[in-house]
């Protein structure tokens, strides 16, 4: 899971939030202090199925 | 003689949340339970450390904005987290700036009062947890 830094109390915005163990992590995504990064895993390449039968 | 003057800088995270500029007083107490081991034959009492029960009051500014004290908190209470401080926010953890830490420190309660006309203020205790220090 990867985190993104919202507010400077805890780091520099913008910043990935490295988890620290003892610190709660859902209470600074509740609080707004963080957040869960949204990239998404990059596509296949799609492949094309021939389907015409001659 | 050397003394200990706190003027501005002192700091305190919770849940490595800086809280620095909510935060007015700072009360910690290390217990160490004791545990009675008095036998025949002893002329006072004697003790034995038993498991470490530490507190750690903090005494806050009450904001309810975003990313300050109310959003530290509410969501920690029943739950257990880090908490740290040190007399200076200035190159902390070193022998003459200790930085203090609980871990694992239990927040039971968040107590707070409302009156027209007052600065809001909280005072939340964390208890347990283990205790260290660094002072390289």
């Amino acid at each position: 899971m990867k985190y993104t830094i919202l507010s400077p109390r805890i780091g520099t915005p913008g910043d990935t939030y490295e988890p620290v163990d003892g610190v709660n992590v859902e209470a600074l995504v509740a609080g707004g202090f963080i957040e869960q990064s949204t990239v998404k895993a990059p596509k296949g390449a799609k492949t094309k199925t021939d389907t015409n039968e001659e | 003689m050397a003394t200990s003057t706190y003027l501005s800088s002192p700091n305190v995270t919770v849940n490595s949340v800086s809280l620095q500029d909510q935060c007015q007083g700072l009360t910690f107490t290390r217990t160490i339970e004791a545990l009675e081991s008095t036998a025949f034959g002893s002329g006072s009492r004697v003790y034995v450390a038993g498991l470490e029960n530490s507190t750690l009051t903090l005494d806050l500014y009450l904001s309810f904005a975003a990313t300050e004290t109310y959003a530290t908190l509410k969501s920690l209470v029943g739950t257990s987290t880090t908490v740290s401080w040190s007399p200076s926010a200035t190159s902390p953890g070193t022998a003459t700036n200790p930085t203090m830490t609980l871990t694992g420190a239990y927040l039971e309660a968040l107590p707070y009062e409302m009156a027209l006309g007052a600065l809001g203020t909280i005072s939340v205790t964390f208890t347990g947890g283990v205790y260290s220090v660094v002072e390289v």
